[in-house]
């Protein structure tokens, strides 16, 4: 085993190269990279890898950070990118670019609230507002899942039932910066489970066309229908392609969802990043007084895992939800996800907890408090926002 | 689970301590987190870093509020402070010099056990960091290793995953052996669960919302901006010690009053000066870096033709002071010590005041009209003048006995002169040319004339004869251009007025032939410098040549007249002319210096008046000349922050309508141009500083610039955002 004690940052920046030196026998690798606080760590150790094949281009700006992929990616690259919040938002639109142009790109979404006021700390609202943009996004717990799901990711991408960009998201400093042991990929590994980069639809001077230009409604009508399909056949290839990462690797990576506690629980809580690890110890705490509480992890955010959930929270009365993000206006966005995809299956309770939002530090005393209002609580209401009331 | 909090500062190690520990760790076994909280960190700034470990898997990522134990890695972070939280039983680890005992004995800390260690001395004998900043983290590892109750030998395994070698071993190895640890076992305690922030936070539509929080840099930081002003470059050279950037600061806002009120301060001929000065300052102007220099002469000329400025002199004192000359030093002295209460009799030789600046400057180029504002200013002081009174040596000798003081300034009163051979009744001397030419007295209507000279006074008879009528004009001159004392600008206009000039050209005598009068001349070229530094010229044997000539009239120097002062008088700048029992005489202008301008006989004849008052009052006025390092110059200006303005020039008479003495120049039409004075070295209150400090430590006061150096961490913004070098950085 090749354990190593890692930051979140690290395990990305490593995973990711591996993922990309792997392609050195086909179109090999490029990287449009440009630094922000709290992911610049991750672009600086794939600058430093020494790629056989490839380049890491340093460019002005987030903007064209995604536009060097978007260019390589449709010339048969294997791509990827950081960022993070501001970062992301300046990159917005070639963020949509490289998913509508159905470009297998992989993106470390470092967790990061959005300014203004100006503020480090982790909050997923800077990923979340792509969640109309067609990616693929995986929420990560630990420095493990970001290094296992960064590999992970560029299977489902380039997947030719798939071919759709990949955002594997992992909240700031709590896990960016945090050294935990981790069981890292070696080279040999990486080449194992990783085909070489094949995209169908990649530029070719052998046969000039042209690509992307003007259509008329009727075709951009299929092409979004082609990427709902694409979408949906997201769980099913992500599922086969952890068997085949347990067999290259000889450990699990965490699917769409994992359920912890829930089987027999009247009570669920619902949360993602690292979030989850912290109220699996208060579920942990909750169960030790004879509580049936559970914890339903969501780590796939698009595609929604609504199957997954729908079975999962079928038998519980209570659902909580906890969301470090904000949609001005309505609430939590894991909160209304949920909510939707139990519509009509039964009449559990939906209550959404902003626990975090802004990157407070969500200690296991603030999620006891939600485990106490879901219990007294007979009816939703507007979300609570954990820390301020 | 076993929960450790660091304490340090940024650029210490202690995220890097947390790891190192974690690494160990985990060698035996264990799960393990390390992590620093992360916000404003910087080099200096108090951090703090977490490290947990557990048989079992850890899944909660929190920061650390409740520890088992500390360590500090920086003996001034010491404080009660630093116990927010940590559990009774725990040990805390100080890197300091003292011993745990030292600390056992105060009651805060009875329920912990004390250990301390004197890393920095650990680390800077093994070579590590540097003497200021020593990184201390490695030989803490080893002290925390002891107190953890690990293995040595894993600390020491895991300094390798991070390229940790040699001293780091060794300062290991020490402190786990140095470390001493509180042998008296801790008191019971309670635990103090530290609060957690909650609540409503301000509302951003305060406005101060993602304001800095303030950081106590007091303690760490190492450098510390200043605000002081400095020395602008055009003050520095400015011969009459005019506050340049200050008048030109006061016509940026239109304030033409108190523009000529600063000009008034250290010269009385402001309207005289914006005409005649040779513009030092813009010689020197930093602006020169973008589009030219600031038309200052232009400006003061306006300041002082369109401002209206009332000076009432100091109570009147008792003591009285002849003034000898009514030049430009003659003036400025009577004008300055007349302001200060003196009584002032002035004794002019000639009709009229002004000297050289009214019988020497032609008309075109100092009106009269001028010249006689700036002297009326001067006389409303009270300053009783006698005129058609030459004073010679007898008759000084009798002012010292009847004033308390004489100030003589004469000006260069012996002109040099050159043998031409017979017909010396054809050769006119200059300054005599030019006062004869303002009074009518002479003709030289379709004349040749030949100039002689390369000052001023060769460049205004030439270019006065030229609008006398005479024929031609040449003026030649036995060096080359670049040799030339004459104002640059002024020898431009007399070429364009169609004057030639001849350099390398010396002349030998007139002669006659058949009523026809020529110049013979001889070619030179430039020898070894001379005492001056200016290239000797030298004749060239055989290179003579002959051109027409009516009239010559030279203009090659004026020395001074020194049978005036007392025999074996020394002449200084430093002190006055003593004579037992008699006042002092205190030269002044020319005489003393030999500058020729009048700016410089301005500042010469303001120097002597204000050591004259020192004398008299014991008040010294006098400014220090600053030293010459605290001048701006360009290299510290920040050009790149200024946005390009172009050069605002007076209009000019059209060369087709310079045939009287009709003034040349007409002045400015507004003071726009003084929009494009960088303020060097002065604060002109930009507030850029105020507007960039990354923490908002500056605020203006008034004209000060107030910094709150308890929160200053010293990045030195304020400094690269101050356009003209007033903020410099200091070490603290």
């Amino acid at each position: 085993m090749n354990m190593q004690l890692v930051t979140g940052n690290h395990a990305a920046g490593q995973a990711m190269s591996l993922a990309g030196e792997a392609n050195r026998n086909a179109r090999g690798v490029v990287c449009g990279i440009y630094p922000i606080t709290p992911q610049t760590e991750i672009v600086e150790k794939v600058a430093r890898f020494p790629f056989s094949k490839g380049r890491v281009i340093p460019v002005e700006s987030e903007h064209s950070a995604m536009g060097v992929c978007i260019g390589a990616a449709a010339n048969g690259a294997r791509t990827f990118t950081a960022s993070s919040s501001n970062g992301l938002a300046y990159m917005a639109e070639n963020i949509m670019v490289a998913a509508f142009y159905r470009l297998p790109i992989v993106m470390a979404a470092v967790n990061r609230t959005l300014g203004p006021p100006w503020n480090i700390w982790a909050d997923q609202g800077d990923s979340l507002m792509f969640r109309d943009f067609a990616w693929v996004q995986l929420y990560c717990d630990t420095s493990q899942d970001v290094a296992d799901s960064s590999l992970l990711a560029f299977r489902i991408a380039e997947d030719p039932r798939v071919l759709l960009p990949v955002m594997v998201c992992m909240d700031a400093f709590i896990i960016s910066h945090t050294s935990m042991e981790i069981e890292m990929a070696s080279q040999e590994q990486a080449d194992q489970f990783l085909p070489d980069c094949q995209i169908p639809h990649r530029l070719d001077s052998s046969r000039p066309f042209t690509t992307v230009g003007m259509t008329l409604p009727q075709d951009t009508l299929s092409h979004r229908l082609e990427l709902d399909e694409a979408m949906k056949r997201v769980p099913a290839v992500l599922d086969e392609h952890r068997k085949n990462f347990n067999e290259v690797f000889g450990r699990q990576v965490a699917g769409a969802v994992s359920a912890y506690r829930t089987e027999d629980a009247d009570r669920i809580l619902i949360a993602s990043g690292s979030l989850s690890t912290t109220t699996r110890d208060v579920v942990d705490a909750w169960r030790a007084k004879g509580e049936k509480v559970g914890l339903l992890r969501i780590k796939m955010f698009r595609p929604f895992p609504v199957e997954q959930v729908r079975r999962i929270c079928r038998d519980a009365a209570k659902i909580g939800v906890l969301d470090r993000n904000y949609s001005a206006g309505t609430g939590g966005i894991f909160c209304h996800e949920v909510r939707s995809s139990l519509q009509g299956t039964g009449d559990q309770m939906v209550q959404g907890y902003l626990a975090g939002v802004g990157g407070g530090d969500v200690v296991p005393e603030l999620v006891h408090e939600v485990v106490e209002d879901l219990t007294r609580r007979t009816r939703a209401g507007e979300p609570v926002w954990q820390g301020i009331e | 689970m076993i929960e450790i909090r660091i304490h340090g500062r940024g650029g210490q190690g202690g995220v890097t301590l947390a790891k190192i520990l974690a690494a160990a760790e985990h060698r035996e076994g264990k799960s393990v987190q390390a992590f620093g909280v992360y916000a404003a960190e910087r080099s200096g700034a108090p951090v703090q870093a977490y490290l947990r470990c557990d048989s079992e898997p850890i899944h909660n990522p929190n920061q650390i509020y409740e520890p088992d134990h500390l360590i500090v890695l920086d003996p001034t972070l010491i404080s009660p402070a630093i116990l927010a939280g940590l559990k009774p039983g725990g040990w805390i680890l100080l890197n300091c010099e003292k011993a745990p005992e030292h600390y056992a004995a105060q009651a805060r800390v009875a329920a912990f056990r004390i250990a301390t260690i004197n890393a920095t001395s650990i680390a800077v004998h093994n070579g590590l960091g540097s003497k200021t900043v020593p990184i201390v983290n490695t030989a803490l590892a080893g002290a925390a290793a002891r107190l953890l109750g690990m293995n040595l030998e894993s600390v020491i395994n895991a300094f390798s995953e991070f390229g940790f070698h040699g001293g780091n071993i060794d300062a290991a190895r020490e402190a786990w052996d140095a470390v001493r640890i509180q042998q008296q076992e801790p008191a019971p305690g309670e635990r103090h669960k530290p609060a957690m922030p909650r609540g409503r936070g301000p509302s951003i539509l305060n406005g101060n919302s993602g304001a800095p929080s303030p950081i106590h840099t007091g303690q760490w930081a190492n450098q510390q901006p200043v605000w002081e002003d400095a020395t602008p470059p055009c003050n520095f050279i400015c011969p009459a010690g005019n506050d340049v950037q200050g008048f030109l600061a006061e016509l940026t806002e239109e304030n033409i009053d108190s523009a000529l009120e600063i000009l008034l301060q250290t010269s009385p001929l402001p309207s005289v000066c914006g005409r005649v000065c040779p513009g030092f300052c813009m010689t020197q102007c930093n602006r020169s870096e973008l589009e030219g220099p600031v038309n200052v002469r232009a400006l003061e000329r306006y300041a002082g033709d369109h401002g209206e400025v009332s000076i009432q002199p100091q109570k009147p004192r008792a003591q009285k002071v002849a003034v000898i000359g009514a030049g430009p030093a003659g003036l400025s002295g009577a004008y300055h010590l007349a302001r200060l209460g003196y009584g002032v009799t002035l004794f002019e030789a000639g009709a009229e005041l002004g000297g050289l600046m009214r019988t020497g400057i032609p008309a075109y180029r100092l009106p009269r009209e001028a010249l006689d504002r700036d002297i009326d200013r001067i006389l409303k002081l009270g300053v009783e003048t006698l005129i058609n009174t030459p004073v010679d040596h007898d008759y000084l000798q009798t002012l010292a006995q009847e004033y308390d003081a004489v100030l003589a300034a004469t000006g260069l009163q012996r002109l040099t002169s050159l043998d031409l051979g017979l017909d010396m009744r054809r050769v006119l001397q200059g300054i005599e040319f030019l006062d004869r030419a303002r009074s009518g007295s002479v003709s030289v209507r379709g004349e040749d004339i030949v100039v002689v000279g390369g000052g001023n006074t060769a460049i205004d008879a030439a270019r006065s004869a030229h609008r006398m009528g005479a024929h031609k004009v040449r003026i030649i001159y036995r060096r080359t251009r670049n040799e030339m004392p004459a104002i640059a600008e002024e020898v431009d206009d007399a070429i364009d007025e169609g004057i030639g000039i001849d350099f390398l050209c010396s002349p030998l005598r007139i002669s006659r032939d058949n009523g026809k009068r020529t110049l013979s001349c001889q070619r030179m070229e430039l020898g070894e410098p001379d005492e001056g530094g200016r290239r000797r010229p030298l004749a060239i044997p055989g290179s003579g040549f002959e051109i027409p000539c009516d009239r010559v009239i030279l203009a090659i120097g004026q020395a001074a007249d020194l049978s005036l002062l007392p025999e074996d008088a020394t002449l200084s700048r430093e002190r006055p002319i003593e004579q037992k029992g008699i006042a002092p005489v205190y030269p002044a202008g020319d005489l003393l210096t030999n500058e020729g301008t009048v700016t410089a006989a301005i500042g010469c004849g303001r120097e002597m008046a204000l050591m004259l008052h020192e004398r008299f009052s014991g008040e010294s006025l006098l400014e220090e000349t600053p030293a010459a390092e605290t001048v701006v110059r360009a290299d510290k200006i920040r050009l790149q922050h200024f946005e390009r303005r172009d050069r605002h020039d007076e209009n000019v008479l059209p060369l087709t309508e310079r045939q009287s003495f009709s003034e040349i120049r007409h002045g400015l039409k507004n003071v726009e141009e003084a929009k494009r004075c960088l303020s060097c070295g002065v604060c002109n209150s930009c507030d850029r500083c105020v507007t960039y400090c990354p923490d908002g430590v500056l605020r203006r006061e008034g004209r000060d610039i107030i910094f709150d150096y308890d929160y200053c961490k010293g990045c030195g913004v304020c400094v690269s955002e101050c356009s003209r070098a007033v903020i410099y950085m200091k070490a603290g």
